[in-house]
């Protein structure tokens, strides 16, 4: 019976001291980490409008660059960045919005680029996925991405919607799914069909 | 982690740090008992991270990091733990260093956090780790522990340094990220190096190298 309160009591304090430990190491690297998440959002913001920036850029200088070149819109219930270029270089004006959704192993996150009078897709990031490696990771690769440059996101008829398959012909909405990896594939596509309703609503 | 003898020297006088035996558990661990290259232990993270000399030399770091604080407390403790929650004590003090490496790691260098994944939190459940404070931490007074941790974690961060080099080196033709002037121009890297079957590859022969330099152990001499 004492020996069991010791234990208890040596476990009590020996948690308590780990625990204690921890959280000052949390709320100490809290900031920088915070720091770090929004550079990585805003360097994938910046990628996929296609805004040039120097590849070493620290994280305070992409936090600037950001806010030098993109504003943020609401569009409906979305956020939406807009990136408008100076006059003479050649850049198009592009408009992204986030978008996101379960995955097959957990959550897929990313953004989409379209023109700006959003219809046409001119690029597409994926910031978060843990996807099977090979298979349904291949989403983040580039020949995957790629293919949506130019896309529309409606189909002939006019209905809004992006097409995620592996069956044949072509549609301006369509865009390859990658073979092994289908549930993926049909998730990505809900997630930006979703994204996709999202700003048709927002532009009415 | 069947090996647990006290060093041949235990019987002589006393020399050195910790009565001469400062320098043979250094030995022991770094070398003789190699965790990865003799005891095959660690091997999972040992695959994982050395497909660039970078990430094995960081893993290498953790790994000493975390061995010589675990070590240091546990034995700091031995004589205050309660013999049947030792596990759970040692356990707890290795996840804390673990997360501290980890913590430091994301707020200071988030690329390479990034390119560790998961396998900075894994080193929880490394067997070396683990093992190194079960079976010298629990019986040894601290300072000795503290080399033992050292000698561990340098034995596993060597070993995968080496085999780091050689992945970068033949899979990437670079070298910590740069091109070698006189062969990076000219050789074709071998992406089965950077694949998971090169790690395979790299760790056996490293391990039969390792093997063939040292001379049969005491068993196999029987």
């Amino acid at each position: 019976m004492k020996n069991s309160i010791y234990t208890l009591f040596y476990a009590g304090v020996l948690g308590t001291v780990c625990s204690l430990l921890l959280t000052a190491a949390a709320s100490f690297t809290a900031p920088y980490r915070e720091a770090n998440a929004k550079a990585e959002k805003n360097r994938n913001i910046l990628g996929v409008l296609q805004v040039k920036y120097p590849s070493d850029a620290s994280s305070q200088e992409l936090v600037k660059i950001f806010e030098d070149n993109v504003s943020l819109e609401q569009l409906g219930e979305l956020e939406m960045y807009r990136y408008v270029p100076p006059q003479d270089s050649g850049n198009k004006e592009t408009v992204a919005v986030g978008f996101e959704g379960p995955g097959l192993w957990g959550p897929v996150k990313g953004f989409l680029a379209l023109d700006k009078n959003m219809r046409t897709i001119r690029g597409i990031t994926f910031y978060e996925q843990e996807e099977t490696p090979g298979l349904g990771g291949e989403i983040a690769s580039s020949w995957f991405r790629e293919q949506f440059a130019g896309k529309s996101i409606f189909d002939e008829a006019g209905k809004p919607g992006i097409i995620i398959s592996s069956s044949e012909g072509s549609a301006p909405n369509k865009v390859d799914a990658i073979s092994g990896a289908t549930m993926t594939c049909e998730k990505v596509q809900a997630m930006l069909n979703e994204a996709i309703k999202g700003i048709v609503e927002g532009k009415q | 982690m069947a090996d647990n003898k006290q060093p041949a020297c235990m019987t002589c006088e006393p020399k050195g740090l910790c009565g001469g035996r400062g320098l043979l558990t250094l030995k022991e661990g770094a070398w003789a008992n190699n965790p990865l290259a003799i005891q095959v232990l660690g091997i999972c993270s040992a695959l994982a991270v050395t497909n660039r000399l970078e990430n094995s030399l960081v893993m290498g770091g953790a790994l000493i990091f975390v061995c010589v604080g675990s070590n240091l407390l546990v034995s700091l403790l031995r004589k205050v733990t309660p013999y049947r929650f030792r596990m759970i004590a040692e356990v707890s003090i290795i996840a804390t260093f673990v997360i501290l490496f980890d913590q430091f790691l994301s707020a200071f260098y988030p690329d390479m956090s990034k390119q560790l994944g998961p396998y900075v939190g894994l080193i929880i459940t490394n067997c070396i780790v683990m093992g190194r404070a079960e079976a010298f931490a629990l019986q040894n007074p601290p300072i000795l522990s503290i080399v033992d941790g050292i000698a561990n974690g340098l034995g596993y961060a060597v070993v995968l340094a080496i085999i780091g080099f050689f992945r970068e080196l033949l899979g990437a033709g670079e070298i910590l990220g740069r091109e070698i002037p006189g062969f990076s121009s000219w050789y074709t890297p071998n992406q089965l190096m950077i694949l998971a079957p090169g790690a395979f590859f790299a760790l056996g022969i490293v391990i039969g190298i390792f093997n063939a330099v040292k001379g049969p152990g005491p068993e196999e001499k029987k």
